[in-house]
């Protein structure tokens, strides 16, 4: 018998062994994805490296907020061999039971889920096997202290972070503060991981994307004890992690520090704009609070409710978010659209007439200039009335409406009754009334200049915030425009946001703000004026041009209310000063811009007189 | 050794080169999987990689020795070597154990293990018996003899334990079949004690042994893949239940078969080769079926049983009794078309520990990890290679003592590779067999270099011997 046929099954067995595994290799490793999955999930850990977050810097090149590193005590749970616990509490001073107290209070820190795949049962996230921080940001001191010993306590370990550093105790409502993401915003946005910080308020929050940086990520090879071996493939797809861009802001660090000392013991604002560029000099909200109250979680945690509860609301960002009637001030746009409409010229006088409205004494107003200087209530009825009623309409009400509308669209022109696009967050509109609006109060064409004429001294609907304020001053010291007023000159080096290069016209010739700003001029200068303690006492002679206002409060003493800006030619710094419940504006907020102005300009405060008096006077209930 | 004649004329180039490419893989593969940083010497002998160039230099010795033997003497001494290493098996099971087993024979600082050269002992004995058979001979006495001097070390083998070893001695089925020694006889005795049957010979007796690893594998194969739903990423939504899987991947097969046979064979033979392909693909289809069907209606315990033997429970996948071929495969199939690189394998490495055993048993594991499917697709060429290479070197012997000898060194080969790998793809239960030339391992490296010098050695003086 010949067997030899037979060596084609043994081929044939060898050979249909050798394609199968073929195929099923060429499965497992090409096509399907599961068992790649799965050794990832088994053998890497990624690991994100967090960088520190931009530094910012202020207009003159001064470190204002920058990184400073922090220590996390981590641990995980499986590495730790029986730790002694009272030894431990020994090591951080703490009391006894701190410790277990701790771990409890991690595990609920890290929350349940639901397990689908176990009939819906209520799991902590907590994993014994994964790293979670014990004690967070600690300082170097606080570090310095356990270090040494903590290789006495297997399963512990310290990771560096990086926190905020404040170098002046100024600026806290400009920078804003850091916290850790909330579960919102992890979901919202791929690049958090639980831990990772955020910007809350301020800048830190607008330029939140910039300042983070990029994060850098390194593949680790674990082993099966969870151990870091080395780098994955050599370290070949990590990312290295990038700090985000220096910032360059407009603020004045040091102006900023001074007016947050003139503010001492009083409720209000103080902001101060470059008329050129639009660039946020001072943004000042009193009371405030040193931005190093909020650095990392554990004094968040300590000082944040202090601050929240605070009656005198310190974190409330009154320059931009508090809405306040402008008072007089806004006799200066009345003014402007009046003359843009021809329906005054700057010769126009009118009577003070104390029986349409009440005014100060010893005056008449024979020119616009002086109604300005004056301040001059019935003069700025009778413009107003005249802006309104222009008679286009035999019907008064129908007369009045289209007025109105005229009124409105000059006041959007200068940027007033809606947000800014700028970079400071938390911006409130104010209010400008518009014909719909007194329509559906009072019904339609149920209303004329006679039913809203308070409106005509900034009193009334008309609501302003003190950013907008200052705003007017610049769009007055540059005769007809503005820009965007913001916070940041310069990211890395690049420039500005592009809407903070765009300038705003503001729909009134330019011959028509000669005779306001020679107003404000004779406010300010002239024997009689409004304004006249915010004359800058100086030898180099700075002319200061200012608006006075007093802005009613229902609910107690006067708003004192004053803008202006200075130099009269070429202006460097426009200024609004808001000081809630200390009278007349012309007594408390004029001398204050003068100092901050003066301050601003000769770098030095010679009026030391009227510095003390600022400095000493309180206006809190 | 005839006069005049060199040492090393006649030598079957082709399989030397290819085992040195084996051993050159296998020893950057261990060097690879193994490697402390702290010590990258290959040549630093306290680390794994440096005891395995001993072991190679120790076995390459033994080759050249083997060499230097004239081949009549492993004929001659073919009773001998085999009861040597019978003795070794004995003496074996008075040690004590390691890790459950009693393997390992402590030899000074050593150890090795008898079992793996108990195969060399046995192929010999096995080429001297049948060689000295009539051709004609095959009768019920010379298929149990044949079958007992495979049987006596598998049994001691199985009482150390070690199941792997005792599956690789099913081989030596295969060489008895080429050799026909079937178990016809035993089939035929029973079956002509029915009155009024007398057959000469049947078919399943005959064919039995193929016939038996097919179903074998094909059930394996089915249980495997009874519990999985095979997806593709390419055809999303697409879900085809294990089972089918088997099924289509059977009708291909025989398909293909058909084909291929169809135009390769005489006209007379088209009709037979129709009807026995049909019938094999009824038959194997209904096998696997009613594997699928008395696996799918097993009471639990029952089906945790069959699990816990192939080593697929899907209880507790990731961290079970399945942990090591998940991790196993999760090494392998991490490897991607064209691997993380030499020395980059992340799962399976000893230091990483994810997969155990990653420089011995599970070494096809790291290659694969590092090397891809380009690096499994060539090693399964390479060994496809080999073994193609050795059958044809079997088929020219004159002597059938060397033939025997030759396929029984195939098919030890063809087993280690098929369960080794098999292990690592999901495919075979986890028995701990090394992957020729490549795992990290004295005995294996010496057993499995000294089977291939011997036949080596065969093969060159093959003109000399005339049975």
């Amino acid at each position: 018998m010949n067997f030899d046929t037979r060596k084609y099954v043994i081929i044939v067995f060898i050979l249909t062994v050798g394609i199968i595994y073929t195929i099923r290799l060429f499965f497992m490793q090409v096509i399907d994805d599961t068992w790649t999955l799965r050794a990832t999930e088994v053998s890497e850990r990624r690991k994100q490296i967090v960088p520190p977050r931009g530094a910012i810097f202020d207009r003159f090149g001064t470190k204002v907020v920058s990184n400073r590193t922090y220590y996390n005590l981590m641990f995980v749970e499986d590495d730790i061999k029986h730790l002694d616990t009272a030894a431990f509490e020994k090591l951080l001073g703490w009391e006894k039971g701190d410790v277990k107290k701790r771990f409890k209070e991690i595990v609920i820190e890290q929350r349940t889920y639901r397990d689908k795949n176990d009939g819906y049962k209520v799991k902590p996230n907590y994993q014994s096997d994964r790293p979670y921080a014990f004690i967070k940001e600690m300082t170097l001191d606080e570090i310095a202290k356990i270090a040494p010993n903590l290789y006495k306590f297997p399963g512990f370990y310290e990771e560096i972070t990086s926190m905020r550093s404040y170098t002046y105790p100024n600026g806290a409502n400009i920078f804003g503060y850091i916290t850790e993401v909330n579960e919102k915003e992890i979901e919202e946005d791929s690049y958090y991981r639980k831990g990772d910080n955020i910007g809350r308020a301020g800048i830190e929050k607008f330029y939140e994307k910039e300042l983070r940086g990029q994060k850098g990520i390194k593949y680790i090879v674990t082993s099966a004890r969870n151990n870091e071996l080395k780098p994955y493939m050599g370290g070949k797809y990590d990312t290295i992690a990038k700090q985000g861009p220096n910032f360059r802001l407009g603020i004045d660090i040091k102006l900023q520090e001074y007016g947050e000392k003139l503010m001492q013991g009083k409720r209000g604002c103080i902001v101060a704009i470059e008329p050129s560029t639009g660039e946020i000099l001072a943004l000042v909200s009193s009371p405030t609070y040193d931005p190093n109250l909020l650095i990392g979680n554990r004094n968040i945690k300590k000082n944040y409710p202090k601050l929240i509860l605070d009656k005198d609301m310190p974190l409330f960002p009154r320059p931009l978010a508090a809405e306040y009637p402008p008072g007089s001030i806004f006799k200066l746009l009345q003014s402007l659209i009046a003359l843009q409409e021809g329906v005054i010229t700057p010769e126009s006088g009118f009577p003070c007439n104390k029986g349409l409205v009440g005014c100060h004494p010893g005056h008449t107003a024979n020119n616009l200039p002086d109604a300005i200087k004056f301040s001059c209530n019935p003069y700025f009825y009778a413009v107003v009335r005249r802006i309104l009623q222009q008679g286009k309409s035999k019907n008064v009400f129908a007369d009045a409406e289209i007025g109105m509308n005229k009124w409105y669209d000059y006041m959007m022109a200068f940027g007033l009754g809606q947000k800014f696009d700028s970079d400071v967050t938390g911006l409130r509109p104010g209010l400008i009334p518009n014909s719909a609006y007194y329509n559906k109060w009072y019904g339609y064409h149920r209303w004329a200049f006679s039913t809203i004429r308070s409106n005509s001294i900034g009193q009334g609907e008309i609501k302003l915030t003190p950013l907008q304020m200052a705003n007017v001053a610049c769009i007055i010291a540059n005769r007809g425009w503005y820009y965007t007023p913001h916070f940041v000159k310069s990211i890395g080096g690049k420039g500005s946001l592009p809407q903070f290069r765009k300038k705003h016209k503001c729909k009134i010739d330019r011959k028509n703000y000669d005779p306001v700003v020679e107003g404000m001029r004779r406010a300010v200068n002239e024997p009689g004026g409004t304004a006249s303690r915010a004359k800058i006492n100086n030898e180099q002679k700075i002319i200061v041009c200012g608006k006075t206002g007093t802005a009613q409060n229902p609910h107690g003493e006067d708003h004192a209310v004053f803008i202006s800006f200075a130099p009269m030619d070429q202006p460097k710094i426009a200024i609004a000063v808001f000081i809630e419940n200390a009278g007349f504006g012309g007594t408390w907020s004029a001398p204050v811009a003068s100092l901050m102005m003066e301050k601003y300009l000769t770098r030095k405060v010679k009026d030391k007189e009227k510095e003390k008096r600022i400095l000493e006077a309180t206006f809190k209930n | 050794m005839r006069q005049g004649e060199k040492l090393t004329s006649h030598l079957d180039w082709p399989l030397l080169i290819i085992y040195f490419l084996f051993l050159i893989m296998g020893m950057a593969t261990v060097y690879s999987t193994s490697l402390n940083p702290e010590h990258p010497n290959l040549f630093d002998y306290s680390q794994k990689y440096g005891k395995q160039i001993v072991w190679l230099g120790v076995s390459l010795f033994l080759g050249l020795l083997v060499f230097l033997i004239d081949s009549s003497v492993y004929r001659k001494f073919a009773v001998p070597i085999y009861l040597f290493t019978l003795v070794l098996l004995v003496a074996v099971l008075f040690m004590p154990p390691i890790n459950g087993a009693r393997a390992w024979l402590q030899l000074g600082g050593f150890g090795i293990q008898p079992a793996e050269f108990a195969k060399t002992g046995t192929a010999l004995l096995l080429a001297r018996y049948i060689s000295s058979l009539n051709i004609k001979q095959q009768n019920l006495n010379s298929v149990l003899v044949a079958n007992a001097i495979m049987l006596v070390p598998m049994v001691l083998i199985l009482l150390q334990p070690d199941a792997g070893t005792f599956v690789v001695f099913t081989s030596f089925l295969f060489v008895m079949y080429r050799e026909g020694l079937t178990y016809d006889p035993l089939v035929l005795k029973i079956v002509n004690l029915i009155p009024g049957i007398k057959f000469k010979q049947t078919w399943v007796g005959t064919h039995f042994i193929p016939i038996m690893f097919a179903v074998v594998f094909l059930c394996i194969v089915t249980l495997l893949l009874s519990n999985n739903t095979l997806t593709f990423d390419f055809l999303p939504g697409v879900k085809i239940p294990g089972f089918f899987g088997v099924i289509i991947s059977l009708l291909i097969f025989c398909l293909i078969a058909f084909f291929f046979l169809r135009f390769n064979s005489s006209k007379r033979d088209r009709r037979r080769i129709t009807t026995v392909i049909l019938l094999a693909f009824i038959l194997s289809t209904s096998i696997a079926s009613s594997v699928n069907y008395l696996f799918q209606n097993l009471a639990e315990h029952q089906k945790d049983r069959i699990e816990l033997v192939l080593g697929i429970s899907k209880k507790d996948e990731k961290n079970g009794k399945d942990y090591n071929r998940n991790r196993a495969m999760a090494a392998v199939g991490s490897g991607g078309l064209f691997g993380k690189g030499y020395t980059n394998a992340s799962v399976a490495t000893i230091e990483s520990n994810h997969v155990p055993e990653s420089e011995t048993d599970f070494i096809f594991c790291p290659y694969a990890e590092e090397w891809g499917f380009v690096g499994t697709f060539i090693l399964i060429v390479m060994y496809m290679i080999m073994f193609f290479r050795i059958i044809m070197i079997a088929e020219r012997q004159r002597s059938r003592f060397n033939r025997v000898y030759a396929y029984s060194v195939v098919m030890i080969l063809f087993y280690h590779l098929a369960v080794n790998i098999g292990m690592n793809i999901g495919f075979a239960p986890v028995i701990g067999i090394p992957l020729p030339f490549f795992s990290y391992g004295g005995s294996s490296m010496m057993s499995f270099s000294v089977l291939i010098f011997v036949l080596l050695k065969l093969d060159s003086q093959r003109s000399h011997v005339l049975q």
